[in-house]
């Protein structure tokens, strides 16, 4: 039916369609299933119920006024916030000086730390009763918090967290980016007089623009499912006050073992990140034939 | 106002590399300098040396009465064309030549005016709109000299500007450039590893060669009396041709021999090379002093012709002269002439050059 080279292209094609079947594929149509269904553990009867599920999720406030308006806030602010750290990183790692390399290799640190063991460590650091932050604080005369235990400032930290864990990966995308850059330009712009600011505004930004929107989309994409950090620095508390829609999902899935209603809320997130994922490919692909 | 004056320019890089070596050079203000050498001479290294992209190890840069050695390249009052044009991409051409302008806070009604008096020069009016990308590289190289134009320095700086273009726009914007530098007359710098465009360009070229100036010159007087065997070679095409010969003086007579090849030389040559007889030299002709036929007395010899170049104005032959190398005659383009034939050459007289062969300097009475 295939001609032999098509039938080598299956082949080497095939491992990876099989995998992604197994574990792709297969499992969204099993949750895209359960979420018709009274499905829950200790009911296995696994009753069609239509929409019902996700007219309980898009009607539960819960999800409408903390999930939702939390998932994108992180989103936005964590991006905003590595991008800018890794865009001032990449621009003073680009110009050579003394241990430079030394500097370099350190900011990579956060990139080679599981998620986890960084939100366990900064879970740590921000203990009410023996965190160094509250130890430092109280040294100095000042009122120690309980950081985590309150709703901004448990936010505050889940950002700064996936900040720190995300600004190097911008730095090294960044940073390569700044060192394709064509020299002439600036150096036509140094002879011309531009100042630094100048120079950054109207040169390196537009120049590394294409650059910095692939960034923000894989990036933002990616920000839109976080979990682990949030599930162990403040398993999305206090109360539900920090929780984001993976937590969401996974609280109703595997702590109240409603399949259904878990699987739902999976897909609803599914289809939103769909949609921010499309329109923010258009833009890309709008700014990359500017 | 705005002389260039270098003294005992060095240029290091690492403990390694010696780029540029003492190099001493004097423009005068609104002269058009040609420096000119092969790839890796130090020629474009001296160059970003005055613009300041480049650190000096030692010695002086002087430009009109200030030394710039350690001024940032904006206060030189410099303008610079690259190779590649360095145009900002994402501006319009408008965009690209206010840049400057706008850096130094100039009202946007005076940037105008600027802008349209260069656009007018360079005939950039109906692209004023358009982006670089849209341009062809011509056009893009004229936009780069607008944004030089406008900013009015006392210094312009060429980067080898033409050497990403075609043959055609090469020679067409060669006299653009000439023409420019006759409109606004601004001192200026043009490096460049062609020497037609040395030669054309400059009201005096700069022969450099591993990182020292071999001979500062009038094009006249660098292709009639260049002052090393490398100069002579560099300067002129095709090149010159080149032969190691022995001199033999008896008496009156005066002659230079190698295979195949016996000719006299005039007098003033002859008390030149007194002091070689029986010595070796290196002879040197230009192609354009050779010519088909027996021509003046003793300077006619035997070659066969090897190669056939019809040019449509001229031909290029090369041939073969007893046991050695090749040399290269222009001859009209509408003589008969194929490979193989056996032909009379001789040289112009007067217009043979002699250098020795340790030191390589010409050897001149």
């Amino acid at each position: 039916m295939f001609g032999e080279q098509q039938r080598f292209m299956l082949f080497l094609i095939a491992p990876a369609a099989l995998l992604m079947l197994l574990f792709q594929v297969l499992p969204i149509m099993i949750g895209a299933n359960a979420s018709f269904r009274n499905w829950a553990l200790y009911n296995p009867k696994k009753t069609w119920v239509g929409l019902e599920h996700y007219y309980a999720v898009l009607s539960d406030p819960a999800f409408l006024y903390v999930v939702l308006p939390n998932t994108f806030l992180f989103m936005i602010l964590s991006v905003a916030g590595a991008l800018v750290a890794g865009l001032a990183l990449a621009l003073l790692l680009n110009r050579p000086f003394r241990g430079q390399k030394l500097v370099q290799t350190i900011l990579l640190v956060p990139l080679m730390v599981a998620p986890v063991v960084a939100a366990i460590m900064i879970r740590w650091i921000f203990n009410d009763q023996f965190g160094i932050v509250n130890v430092v604080l109280e040294a100095i005369g000042l009122e120690g918090q309980p950081w985590l235990v309150q709703r901004w400032s448990a936010f505050g930290i889940i950002l700064l967290t996936d900040i720190w864990l995300w600004t190097p990966w911008f730095t090294l995308l960044l940073l390569a980016g700044l060192q394709s850059l064509p020299k002439e330009p600036f150096e036509a712009a140094a002879i011309d007089g531009t100042t630094t600011w100048r120079v950054f505004r109207y040169l390196t930004l537009p120049m590394l623009r294409s650059v910095i929107v692939v960034c923000v989309v894989i990036r933002a994409i990616d920000a839109f499912r976080t979990f682990d950090i949030v599930w162990t620095l403040t398993g999305g508390g206090p109360g539900r006050s920090t929780e984001l829609f993976s937590l969401y999902a996974y609280v109703h899935a595997f702590l109240n073992l409603d399949l259904g209603r878990g699987s739902a809320a999976a897909i609803i997130g599914g289809l939103i990140i769909l949609v921010i994922g499309v329109a923010l490919y258009r833009l890309v692909d709008r700014i990359a034939k500017a | 106002m705005a002389a260039i004056s270098l003294r005992k320019l060095n240029k290091h890089y690492g403990s390694l590399f010696h780029a540029v070596k003492d190099v001493d050079l004097e423009i005068a203000d609104k002269e058009f300098v040609a420096l000119v050498g092969p790839s890796g001479c130090g020629k474009s290294t001296t160059l970003r040396m005055i613009a300041g992209l480049e650190d000096i190890t030692s010695g002086d840069i002087r430009i009109g009465d200030r030394i710039v050695n350690d001024l940032p390249p904006r206060d030189r009052d410099i303008a610079m064309v690259f190779q590649n044009y360095a145009l900002y991409q994402h501006m319009s051409v408008y965009d690209n030549l206010a840049f400057g302008l706008r850096n130094k806070k100039t009202s946007e009604a005076e940037i105008k005016a600027a802008i349209d008096r260069a656009a007018g020069m360079l005939g950039l009016h109906e692209l004023l709109a358009r982006k670089p990308k849209q341009l062809s590289g011509g056009q893009q190289q004229r936009v780069a000299l607008g944004r030089c134009i406008v900013r009015n320095p006392e210094v312009f700086l060429f980067d080898e500007p033409l050497s990403n273009l075609d043959a055609k726009l090469r020679a067409q914007m060669r006299i653009e450039i000439k023409r420019l530098h006759a409109a606004i007359p601004t001192t200026s710098v043009f490096v460049t590893h062609d020497q037609v465009e040395a030669m054309t360009l400059g009201d005096r070229v700069v022969i450099m060669r591993d990182g020292r100036v071999q001979q500062v010159g009038t094009p006249l007087q660098v292709y009639g009396k260049p002052a090393n065997k490398f100069v002579a070679g560099f300067i002129g095409a095709p090149a010159m041709n080149f032969v190691t010969a022995t001199v033999r003086s008896d008496g009156g007579a005066t002659t230079v021999e190698a295979a195949g090849l016996k000719l006299s030389v005039g007098d003033a040559e002859a008390r030149a090379l007194g002091a070689y007889n029986g010595k070796s030299v290196i002879m040197g002709a230009r192609p354009e002093h050779l010519a088909l036929g027996e021509g003046a007395s003793g300077l006619g010899f035997d070659a066969r012709v090897e190669v056939v170049e019809q040019l449509g104005s001229e031909i290029l032959l090369e041939t073969r002269v007893g046991s050695h190398g090749i040399t290269v005659a222009r001859v009209p383009a509408e003589t008969v002439i194929a490979r193989g034939d056996q032909v009379r050459i001789s040289a112009q007289p007067g217009r043979l050059h002699f250098f020795d062969p340790d030191t390589e300097l010409p050897i001149t009475g």
